[in-house]
């Protein structure tokens, strides 16, 4: 594959890299959630995925509720303003097979199996969450979910936690460049760990980006390219979650979510209205508004440049 | 001053900022405890180092109130903007935390939390968001403080899930769980006083408000709470505080009177 293959569409890389049965895992921390790629997910009615995310939020409840995941990992499902995820709430109460299968970990031992799927570590060891009802109730993970014993160095009881491995990743970031190196900051949480365990990755970036542009602040690299499948150019992607420095959170949006997915019907017409009812992220822009989006730009709060500088080779050398 | 000068969750907020010194290292949880770290950093405790789940360590004041953890204005006063492996991480399971706080749904008697779900876990009659970070600073924390609003379905005497593990069934059952000795909750505020943790791990009223009773709290919880020989009434906020609180910390009442516009249309 040259590099220039890897820049698409958002339908385009949906279509090659999200197969029905996948393990998904959805990056993003409040910030960086790549809505629009899971828009795109549930207008191509991709079905019985593996949805694992760290920080479930709304993006999660619209995935359950759109009939997507048969199975969830999580260890937070809830729509920040603070009110119920109301979709995901229902699905955890219904009856036969339209019911998702829901794993729960703390934060800390959910980034730890990611991290130990990026490096393909065999397991972690780790003093959290062995008394807890973690432990005790377990979903489709069973015996695979954690195992508590005894540390053949201390001798004390540690919890054993194994790699969780994804077949796709997405993520929503600043920039990335042709190669799929792909540059950003702000409030990360698990997002490093979770995408470098998965088999492919999408990049959903606000713009495209020389390559010389990346190699002037290689330190904001979060994936470098050789890692990356897909590039998607895709202003805006995050809304309503938001991307430090470029546009806000859109706590009225969310707001407004929370109002009209209280009933399944409702829910529904939010899909009808917001992602069935659109062909892409650029009329879901539209749809949203000028004044919506001015309103979410952010004023500019930047810091001093910082230096790669480097000595050339000394004459004696 | 009369108890009518503040209000309930004020003097909850304030007790919680009472807890924290100047110099500490925190882990701070969403909810009530931003605002009473906040609130310690403005008084007492301008040297406590405020670190969240998400990777985030505050450097100054924010120019508004987080209305959350991750919250972007936290990027404009943050002195390291890390991952959850730097904070959860390198930080709490490190052993580096010297206090950790918390909000939640339910405490029970030995100070276990549950912020996931009332009833049957498989078929919950009421469904909260899950752990987030709880599981893990209850897990870790050397010194967990919980602040909730207090009323009597909050508290009972054993949660439905266990989330945050406190004392689990009693002070030895946590050790031999595996949890690494002295860690676990050291306070529970609330908007009727403070409790701390006896020999055994049982809640023990130790503190009220001007104005309150102990009565007024056992009948607020669904146990025979006990209550601390030495009982002590805890001194109101002092008007700076208060000032500060209401006009420097939350001016727009987000966290104090629940202003948070969520009714407001969106066209």
């Amino acid at each position: 594959m040259t590099s220039q293959d890897k820049i698409m569409s958002m339908a385009a890389a949906i279509e090659r890299y999200v197969k029905d049965g996948d393990t998904v895992y959805i990056g993003g921390f409040i910030s960086h959630d790549p809505f629009a790629a899971v828009h795109e997910i549930i207008r191509q009615k991709k079905r019985n995925l593996t949805l694992s995310k760290c920080g479930g939020l709304i993006i999660l409840d619209q995935l359950i509720g759109a009939g997507c995941a048969s199975k969830v990992v999580t260890s937070y499902i809830w729509n920040p303003i603070p009110r119920p995820a109301h979709a995901f709430i229902r699905a955890l109460r219904e009856e036969g097979p339209e019911r998702v299968q829901l794993e729960e970990y703390p934060i800390l031992a959910l980034t730890l199996s990611y991290f130990a799927g990026a490096l393909d570590l065999p397991y972690v060891a780790t003093k959290t969450i062995m008394g807890a009802d973690f432990a005790r109730y377990r979903s489709f993970l069973g015996e695979e979910k954690l195992k508590i014993e005894t540390s053949p160095f201390t001798g004390e009881k540690v919890c054993l936690i194994p790699p969780l491995k994804h077949d796709v990743g997405i993520i929503q970031v600043h920039r990335a460049d042709m190669q799929g190196n792909a540059q950003t900051w702000g409030f990360l949480g698990d997002t490093k760990w979770g995408l470098l365990s998965c088999k492919k990755i999408i990049v959903c970036a606000e713009e495209i980006v020389s390559e010389e542009t990346v190699l002037r602040d290689p330190q904001r690299t979060l994936l470098p390219g050789f890692r990356v499948d897909a590039v998607v150019a895709e202003p805006w992607g995050s809304h309503p979650s938001y991307l430090m420095g470029c546009y806000d959170l859109d706590w009225l949006y969310l707001a407004f979510y929370e109002r009209e997915t209280r009933t399944a019907d409702a829910f529904e017409r939010y899909l009808d209205d917001w992602v069935y009812g659109l062909k892409d992220r650029g009329e879901y822009i539209e749809k949203l508004g000028a004044e919506k989006l001015a309103g979410l730009k952010v004023k500019s709060w930047t810091g001093e440049p910082v230096s790669y500088g480097f000595t050339p080779f000394h004459q004696e050398l | 001053m009369e108890r009518s000068a503040y209000s309930p969750l004020e003097m909850m907020i304030v007790a919680a900022s009472r807890l924290i010194a100047d110099g500490m290292v925190l882990m701070v949880g969403t909810q009530w405890p931003i605002v009473s770290a906040l609130l310690a950093r403005k008084t007492h405790a301008p040297g406590a180092a405020i670190c969240f789940e998400g990777g985030t360590v505050l450097g100054s004041a924010p120019s508004r109130i987080p209305l959350f953890t991750g919250d972007p204005v936290t990027g404009s006063c943050a002195c390291m903007m890390g991952d959850s492996l730097d904070t959860l991480g390198a930080v709490l399971h490190a052993g580096f935390a010297d206090l950790a706080i918390i909000s939640g749904a339910n405490v029970d008697r030995f100070g276990n939390i549950n912020t996931t779900c009332i009833g049957d876990y498989h078929r919950p009659k009421q469904r909260f968001g899950g752990s987030g970070g709880a599981g893990d600073f209850g897990s870790l924390a050397r010194r967990l403080v919980v602040v909730v609003e207090h009323n009597r379905v909050r508290f009972p005497e054993r949660v439905d899930y266990i989330t945050t593990p406190g004392y689990l069934q009693g002070r030895g059952s946590r050790e031999a769980a595996g949890f690494r000795a002295g860690t676990g909750p050291w306070a529970v505020v609330t908007t009727l006083g403070l409790f701390r943790f006896d020999e055994n791990g049982e809640m023990v009223l130790a503190a009220i408000y001007a104005g309150g009773s102990a009565e007024e709290v056992r009948d607020n919880v669904q146990w025979d709470l006990r209550v601390a020989e030495d009982l002590e009434t805890l001194p109101p906020p002092d008007e700076e505080t208060l000032r500060l609180l209401r006009e420097e910390i939350d001016p727009l009442g987000i966290y104090l009177r629940n202003a948070r516009a969520t009714d407001k249309p969106y066209f």
